[in-house]
């Protein structure tokens, strides 16, 4: 009898628990894969909107992308993002936890606040922001001038290198601060005396930063990692308010010409589209997927 | 004596040390603020002196608020973005924190094995689902509503996956002893699970709130009309006439820009704390 | 509490769904408030005082063009209607495609009383579909050329000689001008390629032939993009990264003498007050002399599937943006709205000369030019095509083959419309 009673309530626990999770795990079901699944099969589509057809040969959506000129560049573009913005910011993150995470330090939480600051912005807010200031009349290139670095004014946002230049400045701007916090964080979980002997050792600022610090962090790491991964291959407001994609597709970005395809051009091509948008899909799956690999602690 | 002596010297000597830190940290909160100078300046000039890139303070301020008034429905606007975030936050923090507490606190393979499925939500591209999301919504009868609004972000993986990294904290033992004492399972997330979870809350209510206030293409999707727009997009509305006013439009940023701010400077100090929580 | 809360949601819910749906109301959706609302404003106005007390219109303002487009892109593949507004406002080029993909979102115009024949050909030509009307013309993308007469006075020129002159010869008075005052004789956003397209129409070239796109062969656009490239490179042209750098640094901060664009470019020149009375406008130059009329933009209302009272909608269509001078004066008053209507560009309102243009009466003068532009060829991938281009145009000035990057656009843009099916 004791026993039965003992099992029911096991169950109506085991029950809770799904009641629970219910919501949220039909809500990302229904507005999350549902959707991916509905563009999977649109992908395998062509045509007009309203008169979509199954592809000939089925996979043709896919088999052309070889041949986009622009779609190329655009990946060219978001991964030499990937690959110089993402590491500059986690780096600078690390470092300036690392410096806020000091007990000896004063004015420790209005440093916080204010490099957090920038990422309370709207995107909207914050390209048109970058827009005015990295003008050719702008107050970057007046102040340049003023301190005589240059001597005529920088075209920023007119010439290839320069431009991606501004959008990693602009994605630097806005996130190292954000990605700070979760590493203070994650500083603050660790034993201020792992600390502190390192000191009695003598380790210099820099050792222990590479040895303890960033060991140490390796969970937050990978997990704002795959956050920034994922940021930045569907990175997507930069490239349309701040640069437009140009000048000549230098700094367009894969959602971008995604976004152009569906809707940017008045003739929408939701096949190729949406086909474009499955290949990013699995790009972010294959290197959050690697990230968690190389990351994991358990050898 | 002896000892106030000996102290005094030892702390300038770490505050000496210190001296490159503080350097550095001012360079960057220098560069995280500038912009934002920019902005309250631009807020007060004209639109010729902003585009000229005027660095000081200007005395078209009331000039450019009588324009905005006139020209744009800024209050309605700032209502509704305040209605749709005020909701999605609480409807958001409610979905995910159960989740979460399920997932954390009654976690067995299987509903691991539904975490990790969910986390995959993280990368689906938001590009991808904008036309199905939005035939979807429009079936619902949802359209130009807060529900067509909020659905889509009711859920997130990460706020899901931050309410279960906090419930780690949550000591297993008192939810046996509050189950003796004949607390319901749901009794037991409302008040316990809930008072002592505060600064995740808060936490996440942050992170939400501003996503939500400064979402654009979503709701520029599924909500028309000057009755139902939102700040990003009477912002976007001001900067592609033909010919823009400047002043006006930074004046209109600036609006958009107080309130996430201000709601981040409330609530920070919780807000460490619940991140804090979150990387354990 | 909660409930309380579910309540209270619920019933703001309610509150933001009803107040529509009632009499004489008609909604109505554009962008650029201070330009297209005006406008719009104004006609609202004119049929409330001349036709119906009663009558309503409420105007919703979105942040581009191509917001209204997206909207009409998102409905039509999901074939939700819902919530277009009764009239839509749309750049003109579009239609076509629109009607084409998503018959059944759009009211033709049979039965609105408009004389067509008072409607420059060219407006008229974007809008028409197989003799059927679709769209009532708003404003008149006929493109200014404007100088700055006080500037070419010191090079040694007057306004009249600019009149009829080959793009030579403007290349030509460009450098002289630039040596004298600093100036550049013209500016254009260096991203978009607006300065092309009217460069070709002027000359009655399209830069598509029986459907195709028409860039590898088309010698008078190589031979406008060496023009172009060169001007740059005399200082005559100043090619601006974008949309902002062509109107806030060249043009308000004063860098240009000269600008060519449609005409809705004129509120931007007036914001620099300190240039009044300086300029005055002409017809463009053309690669052969004689003189060159085009345009740039300009857009129309059309009545959508979703429209609750279509005779109301074609009635008031008709009644203000299909004839009326009241309208037609307003609009041009309050918004800088110019019309299609070739009689209204009589009316004493456009007639009046403009101190800012050291009072040439403009306005006339802009209706009269817009009635000589030559139509050429249309297609939906319009817009693609245009970005290639713009593309190609930054390639060229940064150094790249002529041959080459034009060759590219047509290949992008080939690769597009094969995409569709096409």
């Amino acid at each position: 009898m004791k026993k039965k009673q003992g099992f029911g309530l096991l169950a109506k626990q085991k029950a809770a628990g799904w009641g629970f999770l219910a919501p949220a795990s039909l809500l990302i079901f229904i507005m999350s894969f549902y959707p991916m699944v509905k563009a999977f099969i649109t992908s395998l589509q062509t045509g007009p909107a309203a008169k979509l057809a199954w592809a000939e040969p089925i996979f043709k959506n896919y088999t052309r992308m070889v041949n986009d000129k622009v779609f190329l560049t655009a990946m060219g573009n978001t991964f030499l993002y990937l690959l110089i913005q993402v590491p500059i910011m986690l780096i600078l993150a690390i470092l300036l936890a690392q410096l806020l995470n000091n007990k000896d330090l004063k004015f420790r939480g209005l440093f916080r606040t204010l490099i957090f600051l920038p990422c309370a912005t709207a995107l909207v807010s914050y390209s048109l922001i970058f827009k005015t200031l990295f003008a050719n009349e702008g107050l970057i290139n007046s102040f340049l001038r003023g301190l005589g670095i240059i001597q005529e004014n920088v075209n920023w946002l007119g010439q290839s290198d320069t431009a991606k230049a501004v959008i990693i400045i602009a994605l630097l701007w806005r996130w190292t601060g954000y990605n700070m916090v979760f590493f203070l964080a994650g500083l603050q979980n660790i034993e201020y005396s792992v600390y502190e002997a390192a000191n009695i050792d003598g380790a210099s600022g820099w050792k222990t930063f590479w040895h303890i610090t960033v060991p140490l962090l390796r969970p937050v790491i990978v997990m704002t990692g795959i956050m920034s991964i994922n940021g930045t291959l569907q990175l997507f407001d930069e490239s349309v308010n701040l640069t437009n994609g140009g000048p000549a597709n230098a700094t367009i970005t894969m959602s971008h010409y995604i976004y152009n395809n569906a809707l940017g051009q008045g003739v929408a091509n939701f096949g190729y589209a949406s086909a474009l948008s499955f290949i990013v899909f699995i790009m972010v799956a294959i290197l959050a997927f690697i990230n968690l690999k190389v990351g994991d602690t358990r050898d | 004596m002896t000892e106030r002596t000996s102290r005094k010297p030892a702390v300038s000597h770490i505050q000496r040390k210190l001296i490159p830190s503080y350097i550095f940290l001012t360079i960057m909160s220098l560069i995280s603020v500038f912009p934002l100078y920019w902005m309250f300046t631009a807020a007060t000039n004209t639109s010729l002196e902003v585009a000229q890139g005027k660095i000081w303070f200007g005395s078209n301020l009331a000039e450019n608020y009588r324009n905005l008034i006139d020209g744009q429905n800024l209050w309605q606007a700032m209502g509704n973005s305040f209605f749709y975030a005020f909701v999605q936050t609480l409807a958001t923090l409610l979905i995910c924190s159960l989740a979460g507490y399920g997932f954390e606190l009654y976690h067995d393979k299987g509903k691991d094995k539904l975490f990790a499925v969910l986390l995959l939500a993280m990368m689906v591209p938001q590009v991808a689902t904008l036309i199905p999301l939005f035939t979807m919504v429009s079936k619902m009868k949802m359209l130009n509503t807060v529900w067509a609004f909020i659905i889509p972000g009711l859920a997130t993986p990460f706020m899901i996956m931050m309410f279960r990294q906090n419930s780690r904290n949550f000591p297993i033992d008192t939810m046996e002893a509050a189950r003796i004492d004949g607390l319901s399972e749901v009794g037991i997330f409302f008040r316990m699970y809930f008072p002592m979870m505060k600064s995740t809350y808060a936490a996440s209510a942050v992170i939400v709130f501003m996503n939500s206030w400064n979402a654009y293409m979503w709701p520029r999707t599924v909500m028309k009309g000057n009755t139902v727009q939102t700040m990003p997009m009477l912002i976007a509305n001001m900067s592609n006439g033909y010919a823009v006013d400047y002043g006006m439009l930074m004046l209109g940023v600036l609006f958009c820009s107080l309130p996430t701010i201000i709601v981040f400077f409330v609530l920070q100090k919780q807000f460490a704390e619940g991140i804090t929580g979150s990387v354990k | 509490m909660t409930k309380k809360l579910v309540a209270l949601f619920i019933s703001l819910c309610l509150l933001l769904g009803v107040a529509s749906a009632m009499g004489e109301k008609l909604t109505v959706t554009a962008w650029d408030a201070n330009f297209n609302g005006n406008a719009l404003q104004a006609a609202a106005d004119d049929y409330k005082a001349n036709v119906d007390p009663d009558f309503e219109l409420e105007i919703n303002i979105v942040s581009g063009s191509s917001d209204v487009e997206n909207d009409i892109t998102n409905a039509g593949s999901s074939g939700d209607y819902s919530l277009l507004s009764d009239i839509v406002l749309f750049q003109d080029r579009y239609i076509k495609n629109f009607v084409e993909n998503y018959p059944d979102a759009w009211v033709n115009l049979d039965g609105a009383e408009i004389n067509w024949d008072d409607i420059t050909a060219v407006k008229q030509s974007y809008s028409t579909i197989d003799g059927v009307h679709y769209g009532v013309p708003v404003d008149n993308g006929t493109a200014i050329m404007a100088y700055r007469v006080d500037l070419l006075e010191e090079a040694g020129y007057t306004i009249d000689d600019m009149k009829g002159i080959t793009w030579e010869k403007f290349l030509e008075v460009g450098k002289a001008v630039y040596e004298k005052t600093g100036k550049a004789l013209l500016s254009m956003d260096g991203s978009g390629n607006d300065l092309p397209y009217m460069m070709l129409q002027a000359e009655g070239v399209s830069l598509w032939k029986d459907g195709r796109p028409f860039i590898v062969g088309n010698e008078k656009l190589k031979r406008v993009v060496e023009l172009l490239i060169e001007m740059e490179k005399e200082h005559v042209l100043i090619l601006a990264n974008d949309w902002t750098g062509y109107t806030n640094e060249t043009i308000m901060q004063d860098q240009v003498a000269g600008v060519l664009n449609g005409n809705w470019i004129i509120p931007t020149m007036t914001q620099v007050e300190a240039n009044a009375g300086k300029w005055q406008i002409t017809s463009m130059p053309t690669l052969d002399g004689g003189e060159g009329f085009a345009t740039n933009g300009g857009s129309s209302l059309y009545i959508t599937g979703n429209c609750k009272n279509v005779d109301l909608a074609k009635k008031f269509l008709a009644y203000t943006f299909g004839g009326s001078k009241q309208t037609y004066d307003e609009a041009l008053r309050k918004g800088g709205v110019v019309t299609c209507c070739i009689s209204a560009g009589q009316s004493e309102v456009y007639g009046e000369g403009v101190p800012f243009f050291n009072n040439q009466p403009v306005y006339t003068d802009i209706v009269a030019m817009g009635a000589k532009i030559i139509p050429v060829e249309e297609s939906p991938f319009h817009y693609v095509l245009r970005g290639y281009l713009g593309v190609a145009m930054q390639q060229i000035k940064d150094g790249a083959d002529i041959d080459t990057a034009l060759q590219e656009a047509e290949d992008a843009t080939v690769f597009y419309m094969e995409g569709m099916g096409y």
